[in-house]
């Protein structure tokens, strides 16, 4: 399988180098991956049920304003 | 007329004099010759010369001979001292006047002898020496061609680097130590997916990131803060488009990057997430908790790869 591709630019000679990654951090980089799709799912659903609240206000005739008046 | 006869009516062949010298009425139309390793002068007085007289001066040695008003007035055009293989005339418009026509007029020639020298001057052309590396060129009225050399004055910014992103990270090592701070531009980022932006230091994969930020959309603004987090800093989220100038892009600062302490992140980031069709800001601060200098910076996505953006670190003095 072929791995993603990475650049290193050392400044120390000016060369650039692109090569495949290593088994090493290919694997770490799955595992990153995994983390930052992890985090994207849990915002997403904060952010939809942040919507869902707010159209359960709407039904009710309240708006956040309205909670916020309450002191909620 | 023979040769023999020209020197003649010059006076015959000059013997060159070795100290400082007092032109005599005898030297009118002959030749006198200067040869000695240091200083020395010639001495024009009034009273000795008449109108047309002429006197040949010439100045063997290595040591600079100047022409000198004593009593007489002594005028020129160029310079009256001679350096050595110089010569001149003196011409004497009445008893107490002469006119020094200098034969090495100003810019004849060149005192320089080096690569970076500079043609300058003070009584006269003069040479100054190439300064050290990374030095500039200052006025100073204290030397005597009122220019040195000197060490820039702090706060000068230097571009070190200009690298493109590529592949599903880009790290950027051996970065100069020599500088006290860092000032680090990320420009019209995107890769094939959208994505986390994120930065791995000195290719540290522990948990010694820590992150503080706030961030809006325009419309909502949010503020989220982690300690101990393992692997990287993220920024935020970049897209996959450059349409409408869509890409992401940031700065950031590393104060005392090359010291031996807890290191603070300044940073200012915005991006395009695609899935989100709108700007996402932030503003925050990271601290990276090792106490290693700062050598290398590895930026990743969390998806996908680079389809393109610069990063340019430049050198704070």
């Amino acid at each position: 399988m072929t791995k993603p591709m990475v650049r290193i630019h050392d400044l120390a000679t000016d060369e650039i180098i692109d090569r495949e990654m290593t088994e090493a951090e290919f694997t770490q980089h799955k595992k990153r991956q995994e983390i930052a799709a992890k985090q994207e799912a849990e915002a997403e659903a904060k952010a939809q049920a942040k919507a869902a609240a707010q159209a359960k206000l709407a039904a009710l005739g309240l708006t956040v304003s309205d909670l916020e008046a309450l002191g909620l | 007329m023979q040769s023999l006869q020209e020197t003649a009516l010059g006076g015959g062949p000059a013997i060159a004099k070795t100290a400082n010298y007092v032109l005599v009425a005898a030297d009118a139309g002959t030749t006198v010759a200067m040869n000695a390793a240091g200083s020395t002068t010639i001495t024009v007085n009034t009273g000795l010369f008449a109108a047309g007289d002429t006197v040949f001066i010439q100045n063997l040695g290595a040591g600079d001979c100047t022409v000198t008003a004593g009593t007489a007035t002594v005028a020129t055009a160029g310079s009256l001292i001679l350096p050595q293989n110089d010569a001149g005339i003196l011409y004497f418009t009445s008893a107490s006047a002469a006119i020094f026509y200098d034969y090495i007029q100003a810019g004849a020639t060149s005192p320089l002898t080096t690569k970076g020298d500079l043609y300058t001057y003070s009584t006269s052309d003069a040479r100054l020496p190439v300064g050290s590396n990374d030095q500039i060129l200052v006025a100073d009225s204290s030397t005597s061609t009122g220019l040195k050399w000197a060490a820039a004055a702090s706060g000068g910014m230097t571009l070190l680097s200009t690298t493109t992103l590529s592949g599903a990270n880009t790290t950027i090592s051996g970065i100069n130590q020599t500088y006290k701070n860092l000032y680090i531009v990320g420009k019209d980022i995107y890769a094939s997916s959208t994505g986390q932006f994120q930065l791995e230091v000195n290719g540290d994969t522990g948990t010694d990131y820590a992150l503080t930020n706030l961030n809006g959309d325009g419309t909502t603004a949010a503020t989220s803060a982690n300690e101990d987090v393992a692997g990287y800093f993220v920024f935020g989220y970049h897209g996959t488009t450059n349409t409408y100038s869509k890409t992401a892009n940031f700065d950031m600062t590393i104060p005392r990057y090359s010291e031996t302490e807890y290191h603070p992140f300044n940073i200012d980031f915005v991006g395009f997430p695609t899935s989100l069709t709108k700007w996402i800001y932030y503003t925050g601060r990271f601290r990276y908790n090792d106490t290693a200098a700062i050598t290398s910076l590895k930026f990743l996505t969390s998806a996908g790869t680079f389809t393109a953006g610069t990063i340019y670190i430049y050198g704070v003095k």
